[in-house]
């Protein structure tokens, strides 16, 4: 449940028609990349998800719900996780045996690679990429068609695609964010009230918390490329 | 029948007597009946209760235990878990202190909770005054997370009582020792969240409330606790400080509290993790301070992935004994399964259920070490959980497993299916995370015995809940057969005082 929710807010579609954004060079220290997110049928406007890197934690942000899942690989084994809450200048840490409670098993490479990089194994390389420094990569798996525009200097797609049926769906990478604005938005996330989840079942005082105890945590579907189970959908396989 | 005179050979005139209508019953029982296992068990049973005699002395040391969340279907459950895990049916096991010989159930509701938090609750076990949700160590006349209303309100604990008896006096804890439960032992204060200055409101600290971490260390009662162990590291490191595990101290106001600790006391000594905890020379140091964790310590299950290691709660209590019995005076020491409420929380049973063998494993090591001739051992919990043991499960049914009934022949394939045709566990919560919208999901080839499996619940929540039954209390030394009945879970604290001679008020 948990997992699906990091992944919902990550992802939605590809175009490697083009790129607006193909780095030579991942920027040092801290980077990010901005996608625009969008599908083919449902008439929204696009969304905006952002993967935030810097060393061994990575950050999806979503600007629309002013909400991120904050993650700490320093020690992999041990991976940490914070809930950001922007509107509310809140944080829920949670520590490893609080993921290992809640059955919550996420990949460092699936996080890092903005739930792409299982995608490369099984996917054709393409001679010719729309883009210099990236690889392009397509193909079919499980009925949906893919086309994924890969950074090797990243370790995270560019743009994907994917389509099934009528549905298509996008994401493109438009944006490459700086070091100081990704510095800048943890320092910030650091400086948030912040709260152990496993301390959250006894602060039903907290209005905040309250309303995580009584309607759980907010989960975006609307972009899921991961089915009802949390697995990466149309990979071939399951965890 | 054969039982009977060996018994009443071992148990002496007293017991005669007693026996006297037993042996009459028997005569005209059939001897497929007194035959029994069953019979001959409880006959004893039975006995062994005629024959004892109250210890009505003086403790002259105390040690409580507490679960936090830690409810009567908990230990069912554990008990069945830890008899299953050493490769028996489970339901015949017992909890190490599921044998003391006297027991009562609590009452644990607050001034105004119908179903409480640890704040309160451990707040009436300590202080024998039941408050309000939140606050710990001050009455009810107090407004939660007011500093300015609790000023006068202080209660006096047990644990304080002890040190002005010029007693030894510890915690030891999973959880922070900061929280809830081992700070409403040495702390007065309001809001159960101010563990660090920097949780502190601007009205607190205008009119001079302390976080609880500096009252621990700098408020301390009497020549201050002998021994404090568990998590919560951050809550006594600056916020300029990285601790030994890569986590980053919460104290604005600058204060290193655990060189404090050093400064404060005599023959003090500060230890983080399994190492140094192992190194302390009991002989040479007077007040310990072990924080192995930035927040609370690790599950049970997860202990031994640490990264700097941390000990048992067995191995924290036995290491408390030890500094708290160099004192001819005798001691008071609480103790803490602070994580058994947490795993509720998450709707993950396994979890709950280790951490409460763990307990149980931390009161055999006590009972190890102490003489319950002058030593009142206490065993009780701050608040149930919505959890629950249902359905028809086959005697020996795994405990974390789906139910199996014991009239299905393919017992070992086919669990049993409720209205909706899917399978169900044996156990459950009544709301929380394991719940979802909808209809409930399909278990057939799902391992629920897996550690980190969330059992189904009701009603969907972010985090399950507390619940407002009674919890049990057991007991042994002196003293312990003041635990009775029904009581209200302030009475532990009048039982301590009276059993221990605490001298918190005249009886
Ligand atoms: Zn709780």
């Amino acid at each position: 449940m948990f997992y699906k929710a990091l992944m919902l807010l990550a992802l939605g579609s590809l175009s490697a028609h083009g790129a607006s954004v193909c780095p030579a060079t991942a920027p040092a220290g801290a980077w990010g990349l901005e996608y625009q997110v969008s599908a083919s049928q449902s008439g929204a406007e696009p969304r905006q998800v952002q993967l935030l890197r810097r060393g061994a934690q990575t950050a999806l942000y979503s600007p629309e719900h002013q909400m991120a899942e904050w993650w700490h690989f320093e020690d992999p084994k041990r991976p940490g996780f914070s809930r950001v809450f922007d509107q509310q200048q809140r944080r829920i840490d949670y520590y490893m045996g609080d993921l290992r409670a809640l059955g919550v098993q996420a990949q460092q490479e699936e996080v890092e690679s903005f739930a792409a990089r299982h995608l490369l194994g099984q996917l054709t390389k393409q001679g010719s990429s729309p883009c210099e420094h990236a690889e392009r990569y397509q193909g079919e798996i499980n009925g949906v068609s893919y086309d994924l525009l890969w950074s090797p200097v990243l370790a995270a797609p560019l743009a994907i695609v994917t389509r099934k049926g009528e549905v298509e769906r996008r994401w493109q990478a438009d944006k490459l964010l700086g070091k100081d604005a990704v510095n800048a938005r943890f320092a910030t996330w650091q400086r948030y009230r912040e709260t152990d989840f496993a301390d959250i079942g006894d602060m039903e005082n907290d209005p905040f918390l309250a309303k995580m105890i009584n309607q759980g945590f907010i989960e975006h579907r609307e972009h899921a490329v991961y089915n009802d189970q949390g697995q990466p959908l149309a990979t071939g396989h399951s965890h | 029948m054969k039982k009977i005179p060996q018994v009443m050979s071992a148990l002496g005139a007293a017991v005669a007597t007693a026996l006297v209508a037993m042996a009459a019953d028997a005569a005209v029982l059939p001897t497929t009946q007194t035959d029994s296992s069953w019979y001959q068990d409880g006959a004893a049973a039975v006995a062994a209760k005629v024959a004892q005699a109250r210890n009505t002395g003086t403790a002259k040391n105390i040690i409580f235990f507490v679960g936090d969340g830690m409810g009567v279907s908990t230990l069912t459950a554990a008990r069945i878990y830890q008899g299953q895990q050493a490769g028996n049916s489970g339901e015949e096991n017992r909890l190490s202190f599921e044998t003391f010989p006297y027991s009562a159930l609590s009452k644990t509701y607050s001034v105004n909770q119908q179903t409480p938090d640890s704040a309160p609750t451990m707040t009436a076990m300590i202080t024998g005054v039941k408050t309000e949700d939140g606050m710990l160590s001050v009455s009810a006349d107090s407004i939660r997370g007011n500093c300015l209303s609790s000023q006068g309100n202080e209660l006096k604990t047990a644990l304080e009582l002890a040190e002005d008896r010029g007693k030894s006096t510890g915690i030891v804890s999973t959880a922070r020792i900061t929280h809830a439960t081992p700070a409403a032992t040495y702390a007065h204060t309001p809001e159960r969240d101010w563990e660090a200055d920097s949780n502190l409101t601007a009205e607190a600290v205008a009119n001079g409330c302390h976080d609880i971490a500096y009252q621990l260390v700098m408020d301390a009662p009497g020549d201050g606790l002998e021994v404090a162990l568990g998590g919560g590291r951050s809550y006594f490191l600056p916020n300029t400080v990285t601790d030994g595990e890569g986590a980053k101290g919460r104290r604005k106001d600058g204060n290193d509290l655990t060189a404090k600790w050093s400064e404060q006391f005599t023959n003090a000594a500060y230890v983080w993790n399994q190492a140094q905890f192992d190194a302390i020379d009991v002989t040479k140091t007077d007040h310990l301070l072990g924080l192995f964790e930035a927040s609370h310590m690790q599950y049970e299950a997860d202990r031994a992935d640490d990264t700097a290691g941390e000990p048992s709660l067995a191995e924290m209590t036995s290491k408390a004994i030890d500094m708290l019995a160099k004192n001819d005076k005798g001691y008071f020491l609480m103790v803490e399964g602070g994580r058994i409420d947490h795993a509720h929380h998450a709707g993950n049973a396994a979890r709950a259920l280790a951490d409460t063998v763990a307990l149980s494993d931390a009161v055999k090591a006590a009972l190890g070490k102490v003489d319950l001739e002058d030593t009142l051992i206490i065993v009780s919990a701050d608040h149930s959980h919505t959890f629950t043991i249902a359905g028809y499960p086959a005697r020996g049914n795994p405990i974390l497993g789906l139910v199996h009934e014991p009239n299905d022949e393919a017992i070992a394939v086919n669990a049993a299916t409720a209205d909706d045709g899917l399978p169900y566990t044996t156990l459950g919560y009544a709301n929380g995370p394991g719940a979802k919208q909808g209809a409930r999901s399909d278990l057939s080839g799902i391992d629920t015995t897996d550690v980190d499996f969330l059992q189904q619940a009701q009603v969907p929540m972010g985090s399950e809940t507390h619940a407002a039954e009674d919890v049990a209390i057991y007991a042994t030394g002196p003293g312990a057969y003041l635990f009775q009945g029904n009581v209200e879970q302030n009475v532990i604290f009048h039982v301590m005082n009276q059993a221990g001679a605490l001298g918190g008020s005249k009886y």
